[in-house]
């Protein structure tokens, strides 16, 4: 690989610079400032933490421990369903094969305002609307299409022979699966388990229209209903923002090498 | 007796060599008892939902009689859709919203990849933050990006700090720009995720062809042009299929930043059919848009699945 450095890339990589740093920026420096200088002066400003200390409430911890169930039931879900099918479908061949990938295709692209409406009237009906159990079953079943589409390459890259090998051997079928599959595909479901992780932890049309009050929003769901609203708090909203990122910032910072090599191969291959 | 006892580890393995004396080298076992968990949840959970969405599509369905039997109405919501124009204009709007996601995504992605493609700090560290702002809630880059292309927000005062417009510019309030502000703040999220697999076909070209092609004498644009766009190209249908679809399905943004306005600025497909079940309660006609938009991505789904298949296959 050529990885020489000129003056062409430069073009490119400073207004992406400008375009990335900018906004990450913009949203912890605006969250530090009053009020009345929102709209001001970038830099020189006094900085303030009173919007965290008005966002930091009994409030916020609810929001906080709704988004943590959320996304850690919705993680344990996804990958307890989908890394087995994942294994289950790259070995399997013919038209079930090909019926299996086409629907999780089309469930994968379906748009999520399509599904929410027939699945607010299931939930009603089935009485999981306002529970957590609801929320975490739909983004479930929103995420394992996903899931089993970008692991599914990594199960495939598991030589058969080695399968094989532990079959002669006498292993069963489980035994197999956990003790020679599982270790190979590991990356590929840790780098999924992060996706799913950062995607539920994000996700707000299904929090905000199955939870019937504000009171048992997650963070993501109170920030979009802050967001919308009529004459914005900017500081407000900005640190409520950055309290909603930290985590996110935990997860990529623990997982960033993942992420950046083993995105591309789930996705398109 | 030496028959028996290479037999007896065989059967023990189970069922799948129990039918002949032949060993199963291909490995015959019932592996789809590994999806059938999967496929019981995702039939209860995606594929019913999306039965009772055509159904509802061809109901009179509203707020008060959600949860009891439904008035079949034959083809009225989908007449009532296109009747009032609703559908054809949030169609126009969504071919817009998806070509300018899609055009900046590709195009930015393969340039964000090759320049991003070269060791260094600064590469690394553009990267990094770029997947980073990625992984973002988009909540959070919704809010961020409403903030900054405010009235009086950072964009507008550089655009009059500058000198480009005695003005403001009406980024999120104006009926034309809203919907570009949005498609624009759609492709900078999609951006991102582009740039790594590019930069992934990128990082598997062999050094021996970039020699090569210095020992042509090819210059920096005749080395893109040569050797990376080729190299990417295999990569390029799905991810443009992906990218495709990515803006089609886009609510989030659009959710955060203007929530379908001004007026209807900002109502694409997807996004219509939430606004009539969700705001106006009626369901029959939401779902009736969102059985068109769940058509469209059929044919995308189609291109996706043979363009997968096609590529194990080889």
């Amino acid at each position: 690989m050529n990885t020489r450095t000129g003056p062409v890339t430069g073009i490119v990589k400073a207004p992406l610079t400008l375009l990335y740093g900018l906004p990450l920026i913009w949203i912890v420096l605006t969250s530090f400032k009053p009020s009345s200088e929102v709209f001001g002066a970038a830099f020189s400003f006094t900085p303030t933490v009173a919007a965290y200390s008005d966002a930091m409430g009994p409030a916020l911890w609810t929001a906080l421990r709704q988004s943590l169930t959320i996304a850690v039931g919705t993680t344990v879900l996804v990958l307890l369903f989908a890394v087995p099918a994942a294994y289950g479908l790259a070995h399997i061949k013919g038209w079930i094969a090909s019926l299996g990938l086409g629907l999780l295709i089309v469930f994968q692209m379906a748009p999520q305002t399509a599904n929410i409406i027939p699945l607010f009237q299931i939930f009603g009906s089935w009485r999981l609307l306002d529970t957590v159990v609801g929320v975490i079953v739909a983004d479930t079943a929103l995420l394992i299409p996903f899931a089993v589409m970008l692991l599914r390459p990594f199960f495939r890259a598991v030589p058969p022979a080695l399968e094989e090998a532990a079959q002669i051997d006498g292993a069963s079928m489980p035994r197999t699966f956990f003790s020679v599959v599982m270790p190979l595909a590991r990356n590929g479901v840790f780098t999924v388990g992060t996706l799913v992780f950062l995607l539920a932890w994000g996700e707000f049309l299904y929090a905000v229209n199955f939870f019937l009050s504000p009171g048992t929003y997650p963070l993501s769901a109170l920030l979009s209903q802050q967001v919308s609203a009529f004459g914005i708090n900017w500081p407000g909203l900005m640190a409520l923002a950055v309290l909603t990122s930290v985590p996110i910032l935990i997860v990529y910072s623990l997982s960033y090498k993942s992420l950046r090599d083993g995105l591309a191969v789930g996705a398109v291959k | 007796m030496p028959t028996p006892k290479t037999l007896a580890p065989r059967a023990a393995v189970g069922t799948a060599s129990s039918r002949g004396a032949r060993p199963r080298r291909r490995g015959r076992r019932p592996h789809w008892v590994f999806a059938l968990p999967a496929a019981v949840f995702l039939a209860a959970f995606s594929l019913y939902p999306l039965v009772q969405l055509v159904r509802m599509s061809f109901s009179a369905v509203t707020s008060g009689t959600l949860n009891q039997a439904w008035q079949s109405v034959g083809l009225d919501n989908y007449l009532r859709a296109t009747e009032s124009g609703e559908m054809q204009a949030a169609l126009m709007r969504t071919a817009a919203f998806v070509v300018v996601v899609t055009l900046s995504g590709m195009i930015l992605g393969i340039a964000g990849a090759i320049a991003l493609r070269t060791r260094g700090r600064w590469s690394s560290i553009v990267l990094a933050v770029m997947v980073f702002c990625w992984a973002l809630p988009p909540v959070v880059n919704g809010s961020v990006w409403k903030f900054l292309l405010a009235k009086d927000g950072l964009v507008n005062s550089i655009a009059l700090g500058l000198g480009l417009t005695d003005t403001a510019y009406p980024f999120l309030y104006d009926q034309t720009w809203a919907l570009m502000s949005v498609a624009f703040v759609c492709s900078w999220a999609v951006i991102p995720f582009n740039v790594l697999v590019f930069r992934a076909a990128l990082m598997q070209i062999d050094q021996e062809q970039f020699e090569a092609a210095a020992l042509d004498g090819a210059n920096r644009w005749q080395e893109v042009r040569h050797v990376m766009l080729p190299a990417v190209r295999p990569t390029t249908l799905v991810l443009l299929i992906l990218t495709v679809v990515y803006g089609f399905r886009s609510f989030d943004y659009i959710y955060v930043m203007t929530y379908g306005g001004p007026g209807t600025a900002t109502n694409t497909l997807p996004f219509l059919g939430f606004l009539q079940a969700f705001q106006r309660y009626d369901y029959g006609l939401g779902a009736a848009t969102s059985v068109i938009a769940v058509a469209l991505v059929l044919v995308l789904a189609a291109v996706y699945a043979r363009s997968i298949l096609k590529e194990e296959k080889e």
